[in-house]
């Protein structure tokens, strides 16, 4: 992974001395962004409320230049608020890493810059990360916005919240809170970072979702660009691949490999029989496909194998199971106020 | 603290959903093991959904010898089995099941048989304790399989009461299911010597199974997965190239099929010497697997060089320091 050679227009110094934040708000700019400073402002003013001390750091796409800018002001008159801009175009996740590189409270929340629920939902986030979870996640429960989204939202929840053995109900909600350990044990790369809980539940973390209220602004039905659906899908392939089949990718192309070979085995085999049998075979389109079907299969398992071979030679250096870290009582980040 | 001194005898035993049978467990490896030299007990628990891992962790807690740990979530036995191995002291390790089928007084018989010059002994369960049906037969098509498949006469793969020696299991890795397999896995790419003694085996006492008839699919995929790495990990190339000559083998079948009608006219039978392309459309496609294949078995080579390079180092060394 090539580092990310960043922009940064902060200095390093907090507001409030040079004590670390017990919060850190990552907020990633990359899609439909809403004014930041009032999404500051709202969300500051429910951890000033909860009383704990609080960082921001905005990291943004280059396309999102221009929205920086009243941030910057902010920063000037001492709010604790940092902003990274990414010279190249980058993804979220990439986005989210590059932030997380930065943060100093040991409690993280990510939002986006968008409004999904009321900013008053990290309130429950973090009473949750300090009861225990490893990761909160926001659900809009009860849905009322637009009939497109929830038709979006139901598609979503049928291909990839399959893989969280119907544990989660809003995986496209971005506003989640973790211990900073967490989220630095959770590999994040390609584009995942939108299926972070999947990752996390994965990775043995224990996630709970936190019902909350959906924000005005999430109302309206959004449709997006064809590319954004193909590379949607493309991700849940992926993100399937990566979660059932890392250590086994021959179960994976060995399943489609000898469904296809199996099919144009026996589709050979009886025109084999029919050939001894007198009937001519040279003339017969169906030799064709039956030898198709049959090299596709070998391809698969092939491939399979292959895969295999990475798996079994890159295993010393993989740990294929977390432990489980006996959690002691939060203690050295309780509050001071 | 006393200083640590690394035990002579390490169990490993990967606990799922085992809740009633931990306490007698550890009673009875308690009783065996008396007047034996120093020996520790892992315990894994592997995501267990009942008291398993509070009912261990007081075991734990009530004995120094005995050490817990506890999997994020259920990762499955292979994976509970590799963290027991990482963890584990000893300079042998003994691995059995949590379900008492085996019986604890066996392991000095497996420990003594290693001390006689062996890198890993299996135990064979002798009157086995299970379904005929489900447990038994599909058991017996598994193990002679892998002994067809991979040349290691291991009439039980399926008894988890085994002993291995701390270097052998240095120099292995388990991920997926991979833990049925270890002696196979051993024999082919460690070179372990391996023998086999009889062990007692148990029914049942408590609790469910946690084995079912659906594994069978599963179970090809990795014996062809194991038969691969046997005979193939030094070259791939050489697998893949051995199916392309097997796939250009088939062209050529195809292609004279298309062209005899041609040399011996009076032989055209098959009518199908008009059909110019259903035949030799075969045997092209034969072509192209051969070419892929090829292909696929280059990259193989290019992808796996390196880290092949340091598998290899990483196995001399450890052979060194056997002697």
């Amino acid at each position: 992974m090539t580092e990310i050679a960043t922009r940064e227009h902060a200095s390093a110094s907090l507001t409030r001395g040079d004590m670390h934040p017990e919060v850190s708000v990552i907020v990633t700019v990359v899609e439909r962004p809403e004014p930041l400073v009032a999404l500051y402002r709202e969300y500051a003013s429910v951890l000033a409320s909860c009383g704990r001390s609080y960082e921001f750091i905005f990291v943004a796409h280059p396309f999102f230049h221009e929205m920086l800018e009243p941030l910057l002001a902010l920063e000037k008159e001492g709010e604790p608020v940092r902003t990274i801009e990414s010279p190249r175009s980058i993804g979220e996740t990439a986005l989210l890493r590059r932030g997380l590189a930065d943060v100093r409270g040991n409690i993280v929340i990510t939002v986006p810059a968008y409004r999904q629920v009321q900013p008053s939902a990290i309130r429950e986030l973090l009473a949750a990360v300090d009861g225990g979870v490893d990761l909160a996640v926001a659900r809009r429960w009860p849905r009322r916005d637009a009939r497109v989204n929830r038709l979006q939202h139901l598609a979503l929840h049928l291909t990839a919240g399959r893989l969280a053995n119907g544990t989660l109900h809003d995986i496209a909600c971005g506003v989640r809170a973790a211990r900073r350990d967490v989220l630095e044990d959770i590999p994040l790369y390609g584009d995942f970072a939108r299926f972070l809980p999947l990752l996390a539940i994965y990775n043995g973390f224990n996630v709970v979702e936190v019902a909350s209220e959906q924000h005005a602004s999430d109302l309206s039905s959004r449709v997006y660009r064809p590319g954004v659906y193909v590379r949607r899908l493309i991700d849940i392939l992926g993100l399937y691949f990566l979660l059932r089949f890392t250590e086994k990718p021959l179960r994976f192309f060995g399943l489609i490999g000898s469904v296809l070979a199996g099919i144009g085995g026996i589709a050979l085999i009886v025109m084999l029989v029919q050939r001894l049998l007198g009937q001519p075979l040279g003339d017969r389109p169906l030799l064709l496909l039956a030898v198709l079907l049959a090299t596709l299969g070998v391809q698969a398992i092939a491939l399979g194998l292959v895969g295999e071979m990475i798996v079994h030679f890159n295993a010393s250096r993989r740990r294929s199971y977390r432990l489980r870290e006996p959690r002691a009582p939060r203690s050295e980040s309780a509050r001071n106020s | 603290m006393p200083p640590f001194a690394p035990p002579e005898l390490s169990i490993v035993v990967p606990l799922y959903n085992e809740e009633e049978s931990v306490g007698p467990l550890v009673e009875a490896v308690r009783d065996a093991l008396e007047g034996q030299p120093s020996w520790e007990l892992v315990l894994v628990d592997d995501g267990s959904r009942d008291s398993t891992a509070q009912v261990a962790g007081a075991l734990a807690a009530a004995d120094p010898r005995v050490v817990l740990l506890q999997l994020a979530r259920n990762y499955g036995q292979t994976q509970a089995m590799q963290a027991g191995f990482d963890r584990a002291n000893g300079r042998i390790v003994v691995s059995m099941d949590g379900d008492l089928q085996n019986d604890p007084r066996d392991i000095p018989l497996v420990v003594a048989k290693l001390e006689e010059g062996f890198d890993l002994v299996a135990g064979y369960r002798m009157r086995r304790q299970d379904k005929i049906v489900t447990r038994k037969i599909p058991s017996w098509i598994a193990n002679r399989m892998i002994i067809w498949l991979t040349g290691v006469r291991i009439r039980d793969n399926g008894c988890s009461l085994k002993a291995y020696r701390r270097d052998l299991l240095d120099q292995l890795h388990l991920y997926s299911d991979m833990h049925r397999f270890l002696p196979a896995l051993a024999a082919a790419t460690a070179n372990a010597r391996i023998a086999e003694v009889p062990v007692r085996h148990h029914a049942r006492r408590f609790g469910v199974s946690k084995y079912g008839l659906t594994r069978v699919a599963k179970l090809l995929a990795d014996l062809l997965t194991i038969k691969m790495i046997a005979s193939f990990r030094e070259s791939p190339l050489a697998m893949f190239g051995l199916g392309a000559l097997l796939s250009t083998l088939c062209a050529g079948a195809f292609f004279s099929a298309w062209l005899w009608p041609f040399v011996h006219p009076s032989a055209s039978r098959d009518g199908s010497t008009m059909n110019a392309y259903v035949l030799p459309g075969s045997a092209l496609l034969c072509v192209a697997l051969a070419v892929f294949l090829t292909m696929l078995g280059l990259i193989a080579e290019e992808a796996l060089q390196k880290v092949r390079g340091e598998d290899q180092l990483e196995r001399y060394g450890a052979r060194e320091v056997h002697g």
